[in-house]
């Protein structure tokens, strides 16, 4: 593990991550827009689930906000390991790095036991809630830990 | 309608929760010290370089630039390496940490926040 996380580290790219100006800051933007992209999509539609705006039809918010939180967070999983090539090592040894690591495993379990098992049309109304909870409440916490990590 | 705004509460207070760890994570208003020891840790990048630094025995963890503003300070690759003796002023921020405003290798003066001295 220690010897690949060093190889990984020896990569020109990181080199370019860890020492390139605005790069890095570019990198840091496009994690960002990641972020807000994937968590501005995923809370309209975990509070329908929870029962917000219930007259809204749940397949039509669905098609219109799942591609979107996917495209942020297939941006934010590029950016965030671009971010991490900048310090390898550091990084795998932040426990807090690895908490936020678990809980975006967890959120993306969430979401795909959903989507890939009955659907946002075929799950009953409290599975629903119970997807729409877990994914409010992991994904805000992906966030907060991500944040945190820049002062631990 | 009770439950909305119930729900409403419980994002709104999550949020502000979140809210203090936008501030700027750079500055935290401590107190300036000066520190002199031996650098026996150093990893320079970003997004910002950090050395651990042996002063009479404790390890003190020094944050310095990025790279660029460790270069705009005149720093060139080596100066800040493991065994470097150096005397460095900054912001106490922490238990044995530091975030470098200036720092001295011999008699070279170098300052990576011209705005804080």
């Amino acid at each position: 593990m220690e010897e690949l996380l060093a190889r990984l580290a020896g990569t020109s790219l990181a080199e370019w991550m860890r020492l390139s100006r605005w790069g890095y800051a570019g990198v840091n933007a496009l994690h960002v827009l990641g972020i807000a992209l994937l968590v501005g999509a995923i809370v309209p539609l975990d509070l329908r689930l929870l029962g917000w705006r219930r007259r809204l039809p749940l397949a039509a918010l669905g098609q219109a906000l799942q591609p979107v939180a996917i495209a942020g967070l297939l941006l934010a999983l590029t950016t965030g390991a671009l971010l991490f090539l900048a310090d390898p090592t550091g990084y795998a040894a932040t426990p807090l790095f690895l908490v936020k690591l678990t809980l975006i495993g967890l959120a993306v379990a969430n979401a795909l036991a959903l989507n890939l098992g009955p659907g946002l049309a075929g799950a009953a109304p409290r599975r629903l809630r119970l997807a729409g909870a877990l994914s409010l409440g992991l994904w805000l916490a992906v966030l907060a830990a991500g944040r945190f990590l820049a002062f631990v | 309608m009770r439950r909305r705004s119930l729900l409403l509460a419980a994002l709104s207070a999550l949020l502000l929760a979140i809210a203090p760890a936008q501030a700027h994570h750079g500055w935290t208003g401590g107190e300036t010290i000066e520190l002199t020891g031996t650098i026996t840790a150093a990893r320079l990048g970003n997004p910002h370089g950090e050395l651990t630094l042996d002063v009479e025995g404790e390890q003190w963890t020094v944050e310095v630039g990025q790279p660029w503003r460790n270069a705009r300070a005149g720093l060139e690759d080596g100066d800040l390496a493991e065994g470097v003796e150096i005397r460095v002023s900054g912001e106490h921020a922490g238990e044995r940490l530091m975030k470098a405003e200036q720092l001295w290798i011999g008699d070279a003066h170098y300052v990576l926040y011209p705005g804080r001295i």
